[in-house]
């Protein structure tokens, strides 16, 4: 593994204890249940149908609807959604001081 | 905890290190690399391996065809092993989401519905389809009078749109366990589910749910008019029997450990503290009930104060005017401590002998659907009259103040949280009210029931009208029923 810079290498410290202590799995369903109940899920969804329409089924790729989705995706996700998750990482980051 | 610990050491590019990126491995070596980066379709390039497997979703992407592939095999592979690893996934403790069980290891992983070979066969066949819409009211029918029957219309409209037991129904999920099914009342059930959701505007003819009601409920039987409420208890009770097929009425059945879907949904406990005033010795039972039956002002016996040094605190979101009584106030009521009286002594195990004691009712487990039963039919040796005091109900309850949970952690001095989002498991929405008008001797029933969200529909025997939250708000109230709000697995 080549050299990370520092915020990189932090990221990936936070990453594994996420995810030895299981609060990734956690936040991972927090946010899945926030995004359907909000409507996120079925925005995105009718959007894909969209772009499929658009493109033809069979010259679309996935990479397509990646690019295509994923900036809208990014930009709807409500910032109370946000600000929970955010939330839900500091406290977590605070009871882990020791990194 | 180790395997965690390994997933989140090796679970990086081999490139750059990120977890991020769309994770892929390879098919053919050992290398994971980020898709969005392309280290991925380097490592592709350099060492000709066309086929990896993105490590969050597991789609099999081709490089050669620059897009993922799906293969019949592959998939076959992939379902059997997310299978087993959900499996294994199921005894560490895991968040209760609406897509997966708690610790317990049982039960499978949610997944899609996929129609049987029978299935498809049957919607060959039925090539008709409803399409449910916001304004569209099926659901609603109304039901012809067969001579004073409007109290078991009532009970009906308000069966019928209990949503579990309708889905309960409309899932065939009865399966008749009776000798005889034609004087099966769950199969009775499951036909007038099928008559209300048919989408029949004219009303229904009850005629053999009313002769099965008169053949399993001997005392209802006859044409003048019965007591909702009764009514409600029998027809409970007997569709509880006949989910085990018990023909007979032998009340073999122990409701603490039935499992039908009766009890599953309308079964709660009622705990039960008798205190010693000598020894503090507290003798604790827990029954089973199917409704709350509550006191109200005006009977015979006192309603208030609702117990000693009571507060008048906001509960519900709702605070005593003084004249309004309110669901609340009578449920306050019932939970209150009720001191038995020097002429009641009850024998202390603690104490060895008869000492006077206080009573207190609180609800140890909630039924999905609370049925609360206001007793406005007063039957005393004295008199035989109907309290018509207006009650005012909300459209959401919350029953922890009630609980015996809650009485717990007062006692023991705890400090009693307000009622956080966080706590779900107490709050109810009302779904449908019976209400009775005129008097004891000649009176008629009528119930609004409550339809998708917010709308709302009186029903009064064959004739259904659109009805305003208001209108059920200020309607007197006999039989409310409550739906909790938020349902949990076991």
């Amino acid at each position: 593994i080549p050299k990370m810079n520092k915020d990189a290498q932090m990221r990936a410290t936070i990453n594994q204890k996420l995810i030895e202590t299981g609060e990734r799995e956690r936040l991972k369903e927090l946010l899945r249940a926030k995004l359907i109940e909000c409507g996120w899920k079925d925005q995105l969804k009718a959007h894909c149908k969209d772009v499929i329409k658009e493109k033809g089924l069979e010259h679309v790729t996935v990479d397509d609807l990646v690019a295509e989705i994923t900036p809208k995706g990014r930009a709807l996700v409500p910032d109370s959604v946000k600000k929970e998750l955010l939330q839900r990482i500091r406290t977590f980051l605070a009871q882990h001081a020791s990194l | 905890v180790s395997v965690l610990l390994f997933q989140a050491k090796s679970c990086i590019c081999h490139m750059c290190g990120a977890h991020l990126n769309r994770l892929h491995s390879c098919l053919y070596c050992v290398f994971f690399g980020c898709f969005t980066k392309k280290h991925i379709h380097e490592h592709a390039k350099t060492k000709r391996h066309n086929l990896a497997i993105d490590l969050l979703y597991g789609g099999i992407y081709c490089f050669m065809c620059q897009d993922y592939i799906y293969d019949k095999d592959m998939e076959q592979i992939a379902k059997e092993e997310q299978r087993k690893a959900w499996k294994i996934q199921a005894f560490t403790p895991t968040v209760v989401s609406h897509y997966q069980c708690t610790m317990t290891g049982i039960g499978e992983k949610y997944s899609t519905w996929e129609p049987t070979k029978r299935e498809l066969e049957l919607l060959r066949h039925n090539p008709k389809r409803r399409k449910i819409t916001t304004n569209c009211t099926i659901g609603l029918r109304g039901l012809i009078n067969l001579g004073n029957t409007c109290f078991m219309n009532c009970i009906v409209q308000a069966l019928t749109h209990t949503p579990l037991l309708r889905d309960f129904f409309l899932s065939d999920r009865h399966k008749c366990e009776m000798q005889s099914p034609s004087s099966c009342l769950v199969c009775e059930m499951s036909t007038l589910f099928q008559e209300f959701y048919s989408g029949h505007r004219s009303p229904h003819i009850p005629y053999r749910l009313l002769h099965l009601v008169w053949t399993h409920a001997r005392h209802l039987a006859g044409y003048e008019q019965q007591d909702a409420h009764e009514f409600l208890i029998a027809a409970l009770d007997v569709l509880h029997r006949h989910c085990k097929g018990d023909d007979n009425g032998k009340k073999a059945n122990n409701p603490n450990h039935c499992n039908c879907i009766i009890d599953q949904i309308f079964t709660g406990g009622l705990q039960s503290d008798v205190t010693c005033q000598v020894c503090h010795g507290v003798s604790t039972t827990i029954d089973p009930f199917w409704d709350i039956s509550l006191d109200l002002p005006g009977s015979s016996t006192p309603f208030w104060p609702l117990s000693p040094g009571s507060d008048g605190s906001v509960v519900n979101g709702e605070s005593h005017v003084s004249g309004t009584t309110t669901l609340t106030d009578c449920l306050r009521r019932f939970t209150r401590p009720e001191h038995l009286g020097s002429s009641a002594k009850i024998k202390c195990s603690g104490c060895h002998s008869y000492q006077e004691s206080t009573k207190q009712l609180t609800m140890k487990k909630l039924p999905i659907v609370a049925c609360f039963h206001l007793k406005r039919f007063e039957h005393s040796a004295k008199l035989r009259r109907k309290i018509t005091t207006y009650v005012s109900f909300p459209l959401e309850l919350d029953m922890t103040p009630f609980m015996a949970s809650s009485k717990e952690s007062r006692m023991n001095g705890q400090y009693q949280q307000p009622t956080d989002s966080l706590n779900n498991d107490n709050k109810y929405s009302l779904f449908a009210v019976v209400n009775h008008q005129g008097t004891l001797e000649s009176g008629h029933y009528t119930s609004f029931i409550r339809q998708h969200k917010d709308q709302w529909f009186k029903c009064d025997d064959a004739i259904i009208t659109k009805a305003s939250i208001k209108d059920v708000l200020d309607s007197e109230g006999y039989l409310l029923f409550y739906h909790k709000q938020f349902l949990e697995y076991e």
